[in-house]
């Protein structure tokens, strides 16, 4: 049986090509996450983000390249994988009629060293609402009980995809300073996110993905200021031609 | 807001992935449990079902005596009602559940854990049998309250064949489950095959009255090879080898194509 890495990146991608009916999303794809880093991944609508973050989770196969996660073939080590790899997916859903701390315990109970329903609830700001089903919960509420879930089996490698979209301000960062405990413990993050804000206060680096290839990488600041603009979000702009905004609304 | 310190989990650090064992499945079953309670439609099928089959089958049949005191009631109807319970159960109400599932994201959210395939459909089958088994008790005691019905002769072989036609079933059902792309699709194709099951194992009629290959065909299938075990236990006979090979093959058969050909998404 494998076993997971300690040394090199935490993510290694090379060369990584997906298509749906003939469409590149990922097109040779090369990337490195370095361990204890978190890396936003922008793009437009459309640009292979959340395909990227499938792959690497094991959730698509790859048409060409390599993927290895803490050393670990996302298909042919699920298995191993699993137990280091927290996902948090942009569309998924749990079972409406169980309670949060229900939820909490049927996911903890598929990892050997679980975090506790009280240390997770509370790191979620969600001990009040434990006895609650998870279907009465707002949506701001449900996107944190699916970011705990994501956390529960003490992952080494985190993917959050879209982690803060249709939050409230007060929530949003809420969500953040989970975030900014995880990066203190170590944690690697790769966050899929449309909010420059986020990206720019959590984000130790950025990719900005456009027709599944990078456009820009590198620090927020280094990504500005290599496009000449005022902001991350205008460089977006210049970039893609497109504002992060606008993608929301579509 | 307080949090431990990370720490790597024990197996991972190990190098040595441990699949989510029985504390896992207990905890699926509980919770696949809590949902069907909580669903009181759910509730209506695999207890209602049984009455009604049973009512609708038990009225015109005769009651006098074929062998060692058992009727026709017990040596025809009963073992046929329980069967198709059971066929119902697994082969469409839990596909569609599962395939509810699949659409809803439920199995793709769990495809990112350690859990494993087996692991859902096991404790979905688990708690589809017992509500099954419940439904059967109490079809069972109005047969008999109701209608004179007769226990079998051999309890136990009958116990046996029940529990081997309903994993069988479960096992064709878990086919179904696996490749339904939608909640529609598994029912037509659950529909297809329990309907197809049943009219090949005698559900329309005898299957004396089927074409020989056809009544052959359907003494191998799960639902007739269920029919012919169960009225051998009524009747006080041995379980005919044929039937019992039957099923035990339609349940090794099912599981090892469902594990393969099941889909998260």
């Amino acid at each position: 049986m494998t076993s997971h890495s300690t040394e090199g990146p935490a993510v290694r991608i090379t060369g990584l090509r997906k298509s749906y009916r003939g469409r590149p999303a990922v097109d040779g794809l090369d990337l490195e996450v370095l361990r204890g880093e978190t890396l936003g991944v922008l793009g437009a609508n459309g640009a292979g983000k959340t395909t990227t973050v499938e792959l690497v989770a094991g959730l698509r196969r790859a048409d060409a390249g390599r993927i290895s996660v803490l050393g670990l073939d996302p298909v042919r080590d699920r298995a191993a994988l699993r137990q280091v790899l927290g996902v948090q997916l942009q569309e998924s859903f749990l079972h409406g009629a169980l309670t949060v701390g229900e939820l909490v315990d049927l996911y903890g109970s598929f990892y050997p060293s679980p975090r506790s329903r009280e240390e997770l609830l509370d790191l979620v700001e969600l001990q009040e609402q434990a006895a609650i089903r998870f279907e009465h919960l707002s949506g701001g509420q449900q996107q944190r009980v699916s970011v705990a879930l994501a956390m529960i089996g003490r992952p080494r490698v985190l993917i959050l995809d879209e982690l803060t979209t249709g939050l409230d301000p007060a929530a949003r960062r809420r969500m953040w300073r989970t975030l900014e405990t995880l990066r203190a413990e170590g944690v690697t993050i790769l966050l899929v996110s449309h909010a420059m804000d986020e990206v720019e206060r959590l984000c130790d680096r950025v990719v900005l993905l456009g027709s599944g290839r990078i456009l820009a990488s590198g620090a927020p600041a280094e990504v500005t200021a290599a496009a000449g603009a005022p902001t991350l979000e205008d460089a977006f702009v210049a970039l893609t031609g497109d504002s992060p905004q606008d993608q929301e609304i579509r | 807001m307080t949090a431990a310190p990370f720490a790597a989990s024990p197996a991972a650090s190990r190098g040595r992935p441990r699949r989510p064992g029985a504390r896992a499945l207990v905890m699926m079953v509980r919770a696949e449990g809590r949902m069907v309670a909580r669903d009181i439609a759910g509730l209506v099928t695999p207890f209602a079902l049984p009455l009604l089959i049973l009512l609708t089958s038990a009225a015109g049949a005769s009651r006098q005596e074929v062998v060692a005191g058992r009727t026709v009631l017990d040596l025809y109807v009963l073992p046929l009602v329980l069967v198709m319970v059971l066929a119902f159960v697994g082969v469409l109400n839990m596909p569609s559940f599962l395939a509810y599932y699949r659409k809803s994201g439920i199995l793709r959210r769990l495809a990112v854990t350690p859990a494993s395939p087996v692991l859902v459909l096991l404790a979905q089958a688990i708690v589809s049998a017992v509500q099954a088994a419940l439904g059967i008790l109490v079809a069972a005691a109005v047969a008999a309250l109701a209608f004179g019905a007769n226990p079998p002769l051999h309890l136990w072989s009958a116990l046996g064949a029940l529990v081997l036609t309903a994993a069988a079933m479960y096992a064709t059902g878990m086919v179904v489950a696996a490749v339904a792309p939608s909640p529609s699709a598994g029912t037509a194709i659950g529909l297809l095959g329990f309907l197809g099951l049943g009219a090949l194992g005698g559900m329309f009629g005898g299957r004396e009255s089927l074409p020989g290959p056809l009544a052959e065909i359907g003494a191998l299938l799960p639902f007739g090879a269920g029919v012919d075990a169960l009225a051998a236990a009524w009747a006080g006979q041995p379980l005919p080898g044929q039937a019992l090979a039957a099923l035990a093959g339609a349940m090794a058969l099912g599981t090892v194509v469902a594990g393969a050909l099941f889909r998260w998404e």
